[in-house]
């Protein structure tokens, strides 16, 4: 009895004290509500992400190349707008939605919950986003406020050297999902991370360090009370100085887009799909790397449309392609300088002669010198001048090809750089080895043909290199050391060492026969006289390429196309390299035109007049931007375009 | 088949038929509310994982279908045998929670979990359970008019000090506070006269205040209790947790904002959202119909217990019964009493709704002890020495 008296007398202190719970329940959600309900409407703490700028990317004098700008952007609080689709409806008054946008914004509302601020429209302009400000009241829920966006000033002219950013996916936060505050951070509407070029790369450089705020917000998401984290303050990302010369690279990309003929009457001109890098030989640096056309990186971050994508991704200019980097081409005649290299290597004297009756017989066929008519005798310096087939299929048969591919490797070609931007192709180097790893399958039966070697050693029959691969090579040629290409200077704590730049192994004698030649091709009226400059300080000493995409094409009697006959697609590639000035090297360049016919024609040209341009300004003798110390040029006051009335004179020191 | 004399001899059960006639046996009631709860948990869960299943909901739901088969397996435990056991228990329970200072891993500056074949484990949480068994089967074997004497107090006392001791020196204020109550309440079921109950009261009180003089307490759990006392004194400190609890359930008003659409528990006010502040979430986004509702659910469960408790023949059952159903009310009034400044902040989580496993399978193992008095409930005496296969009566 007595357990049983217990018992209930615990029971009821049980009921008695659940009631206490529920009067208390009745309290704060029925009695008090409406005033907790306003107090939930303006206690709303929350930890905030304060997202740092990103860090801005300097030309070598301190001219921006990617910089933030402001961005007037509209977030929506579905809770807050009391019709959604009627508010949306309204909104498209003063700033036009398309319905996919429209549908897009419906489904991330949907998605998520219902006071999640939702990114409406962005990079509104001023006036859009006044009117907005002006007509809040009939626009329940919509917020708008300013951001920062990616800004890229030079637009398609950098935008290879630059790249871009873009809006961080779902493996991007998966990447930082130990670290809570990253994640954080990628998640905040608006923010982007590096997708491409020096933006990617660097990313972790340029990003900067998220810093955080505790806010007081009331049901209207207006702040009421900041507490800033003093402890976790953002700190922007840092600077980036780059090597390249922003002028040079605005005026390499013009004259590398100018066309290569008059087009006929009523005719569309030929499609141009050219690059160019330009090296300081000193020092690696890159003061220009162009490749037109190109694409505008602004239209990537914010969001590109397909269309456009779909016509970029068409073209068959390939302007997504970074040329210099990814653009692979047989070199052609331009490797003649290699071959001369390995066969002075191998014992052959620059003064060995051979006959170019216009034709050389091997194996069981005629191999056709460019010139029909042949070039007559000539020694090693005369056969580069006048860039003669027979010749180098004369050293072919006299040089193993592997040397010939080590000699290439210790140019550079074959070889990545470590610039900071991936995606460079290695071309290829034909060798032995290559070939039996090439051909998986069969190894044991990719015995290596002579033959081969003949099309090898003018720069055909496989081997294909890229244009800084060809800078570097004439860059190493011109100053026989290992010359490394580098994009980046400076970061914002101070100059970057360049990279140590030992001698190749080398005579120097065998370099100088190659100089020789190079500089006959330009200045003693070899193959790219055209193409000399006048200045006698910046004596400018070349090699043209002019390399088959397909072999000849012949037509229907039998009679050899010439390439103005073909269509753009199959006609030759046109190439160029050169440095300058002959006697004391500072830069180097390379030229590659798709498709150009003609490396006299079409890349030399082009060549020398972004050689004019550079050996004018002669970065490397002016003083560079240090961003440690330096203030950045305010774009406004930069001029862009090299004064052509300037160039004419040829004022130089 | 032939039979053979040797075989027909022996008399096999019917295993299917025995088992239905268990099964039968089974207070479904009690089945159904337990399992109402998990599943109430199991959708806050999932809300305040911001509608995803992981990490918490379904781990929840395994760990509920897990417990639930230990329960049905202590329930089929003839009761006698947990008398046997209770002993034993109670001294393996106080062997763990001795080795958790040197085993156990520190979690939020207390050392509360040991890890058991790759198991974490809260000793103190088992304690809970096991200090019932020992003080029930104390008072299964002591004769009631010596219940009152104290001398005979000093034993159930020191079952009690002990773990309560070793658990406050974790630091584990909450569990050490309902392990000691659990205990007294179970010593005042056996008959405990009024007149000793208010002396030890008066004791118990006198000791407390001693213990603050010392220092024995830490200054965090000292902060807890003012803050209680005052929590609008400081809204960004201690008090900040609670006024915002308050702020999130009185926000959810009568009817709630809706499932999944509870404004306040999303904005990272809280700590522990998932285990202690589980009722404000819940609260929040299904109001007052959906707080009633839910303690409604619980007095379901503690009335079946009681009931049990009545029915139950033999003092061990009913008095584990009480123990088991008294502790486990005791969670839920503390737990909804700290989410609504009722009650200290001190760490006790909502049976079976808030997230965490050792919790849920002891409240469900102290529900199997339940079941088993339930199917026992006509046995008086429980003779242990008989054989565990001998006669049933």
């Amino acid at each position: 009895m007595v357990f049983s008296r217990r018992a209930a007398l615990f029971s009821g202190g049980s009921l008695l004290l659940f009631g206490g719970i529920g009067y208390r329940l009745w309290q704060l959600q029925v009695r008090d509500h409406e005033d907790y309900q306003l107090r939930a409407d303006n206690n709303r703490f929350n930890q905030r992400v304060i997202v740092p700028l990103r860090g801005e990317i300097y030309d070598r004098f301190g001219v921006p190349l990617a910089t933030n700008r402001q961005n007037f952007r509209v977030l929506m609080v579905a809770e807050e707008a009391r019709d959604v689709p009627e508010t949306l409806e309204r909104f498209s008054h003063i700033v036009p939605v398309t319905d996919d946008e429209r549908e897009r914004v419906l489904r991330e509302i949907r998605r998520k919950r219902a006071f999640t601020p939702v990114e409406v429209a962005d990079n509104l302009t001023w006036e859009q986003f006044t009117k907005i400000n002006f007509d809040g009241p009939h626009l329940p829920g919509m917020h708008s406020e300013v951001a920062y966006t990616r800004d890229y000033p030079f637009a398609d002219e950098m935008a290879f050297v630059v790249g871009y950013v873009g809006s961080p996916n779902d493996r991007d936060i998966a990447a930082v999902e130990e670290n809570e505050k990253e994640e954080r951070l990628l998640r905040q509407p608006g923010f982007r991370i590096g997708r491409a070029g020096l933006e990617r790369t660097y990313d972790e450089v340029l990003r900067g360090k998220a810093g955080s705020t505790t806010v007081q917000v009331n049901a209207h998401g207006r702040v009421i009370e900041e507490y800033p984290n003093e402890s976790d303050k953002a700190a922007q990302g840092g600077t980036l100085g780059l090597t390249i010369d922003a002028e040079l690279q605005r005026e390499a990309m013009r004259v590398l887009a100018l066309p290569l003929s008059e087009p006929k009457e009523g005719e569309e001109p030929d499609p141009v799909s050219a690059s160019a890098v330009v090296m300081d030989v000193e020092t690696g640096d890159i003061i220009v790397m162009a490749s037109t056309p190109a694409f505008d990186p602004n239209e990537f971050n914010v969001g590109i449309r397909q269309a456009k994508w779909e016509a970029l991704n068409n073209d068959p200019r390939k302007p997504l392609v970074n040329k210099p980097l990814a653009g692979t081409y047989p070199p052609g005649s331009t490797f003649k300088l290699l071959t001369a290299i390995a066969a002075q290597e191998t014992g052959i004297k620059p003064s060995h002669s051979v006959y170019c009756g216009g034709r050389t017989w091997y194996g069981n066929r005629y191999f056709n010198c460019w010139k029909r008519t042949g070039h007559g005798t000539l020694n090693m310096k005369g056969a580069i001048k006048h860039s003669c087939d027979v010749y180098f299929w004369d050293l072919a048969q006299r040089v193993d090809i592997d040397k010939i591919a080590e000699v290439a490797h210790r140019f550079g070609l074959g070889e990545t750089f470590d610039l900071g931007i991936g995606n460079q192709s290695p071309g290829v180097v034909p060798s032995r080895e290559w070939k039996r790893n090439y051909f998986k399958s069969t190894p044991e039966r990719q015995t290596w043909f002579p033959g081969e070697t003949l099309s090898v050693a003018i720069g055909q029959g496989g081997v294909t290199a890229t244009p800084l691969q060809l800078a570097v090579m004439t860059a190493r040629i011109a100053t026989g050391r290992q010359v490394q290409p580098r994009l980046v200077r400076a970061t914002g704590d101070g100059l970057l060492q360049s990279a140590a730049m030992p001698p190749i192994e080398i005579k120097l004698d065998d370099l100088i026969a190659v100089r020789d030649g190079m500089n006959a091709v330009t200045n003693e009226w070899g193959t790219a006289a055209r193409s000399r400059l006048d200045d006698p300080n910046w004596l400018l000493a070349g090699k043209t390429g002019t390399s088959q995409v397909v072999s000849l094409q012949y037509d229907a009697s039998g009679r050899l196309l010439k390439n103005d006959e073909l269509p753009w697609h199959l006609r030759d590639h046109a190439l160029f390299v050169c440095f300058a000035p002959y006697e004391n090297p500072k830069y180097a360049c390379s030229v590659v035109v798709e498709h150009g016919a003609s490396g006299s024609g079409a890349a030399g040209p082009k060549a020398r007049d972004i050689m004019k341009a550079v050996t004018q300004k002669h970065p490397a003798a002016l003083q560079a931007f240090n961003p440690a110390t330096d203030e950045p040029v305010r774009m406004a006051s930069f001029a862009g375009s090299i004064a052509t009335g300037e160039a004419e004179e040829g004022s130089s020191q | 088949m032939s039979s053979s004399p040797m075989t027909s001899s022996i008399v096999l059960p019917d295993r299917r038929s025995g088992v239905r006639d268990k099964l039968a046996a089974l207070n479904w009631w009690l089945i159904v509310c337990l399992s109402l709860l998990a599943a109430t948990g199991a959708a806050t869960l999932y809300s305040v994982a911001e509608g995803s299943w992981s990490p918490w909901a379904s781990q929840h739901v395994m760990r509920y279908i897990f417990a639930l088969m230990i329960l049905i397996i202590c329930a089929f435990v003839p009761l006698r045998f947990w008398l046997s056991l209770s002993y034993p228990a109670y001294f393996a329970s106080l062997g763990l929670l001795a080795l958790v200072p040197f085993i156990g891993a520190v979690n939020m500056g207390a050392q509360r979990w040991i890890e058991i074949g790759g198991f974490q484990l809260q000793p103190s949480e088992i304690m809970k359970i096991a200090l019932v068994m020992a003080l029930a089967r104390y008072y299964h074997g002591l004769e009631f008019k010596r219940v009152s004497n104290p001398l005979f107090l000093i034993i159930p006392l020191a079952m009690i000090g002990a773990p309560v001791g070793l658990v406050f020196l974790q630091p584990d204020l909450g569990t050490a506070i309902l392990l000691a109550l659990s205990g007294i309440f179970v010593i005042m079921l056996a008959g405990l006269s009024w007149r000793v109950t208010v002396v030890g009261a008066i004791m118990g009180l006198v000791g407390i205040v001693t213990a603050i003089q010392l220092d024995l307490l830490k200054a965090y759990q000292i902060r807890r209790v003012t803050a209680f006392l005052d929590p609008e004194a400081d809204p960004l400190g201690q008090g900040y947790h609670l006024a915002q609890s308050k702020i999130a359930i009185g926000s959810g008003g009568v009817s709630g904002k809706g499932y999944m659409n509870g404004t306040q528990s999303q904005l990272d006010f809280l700590p522990e959202m998932h285990t202690d502040f589980i009722f404000t979430i819940f609260g929040e986004e299904f109001g007052f119909f959906g707080t009633i509702g839910l303690l409604g659910l619980y007095l379901a469960v503690f009335l079946i217990g009681t009931h049990i408790a009545m029915k139950a023949k033999s003092h061990y059952g009913r008095l584990l019964t009480m123990g088991v159903c008294l502790t486990f009310i005791m969670y839920v009034m503390i737990n909804t009493g700290m989410v609504m400044g009722l009650a200290p902040v001190v760490g006790v989580p909502l049976p079976l709704v808030s997230y965490g496993g050792t919790v849920m399978l002891t409240v469900m193992a102290g529900f199997g002890l339940v079941m088993s008095t339930w199917i026992c409930r006509d046995h008086d005496t429980l003779r242990t020495r008989m054989s565990f296969y001998g006669r049933i009566n």
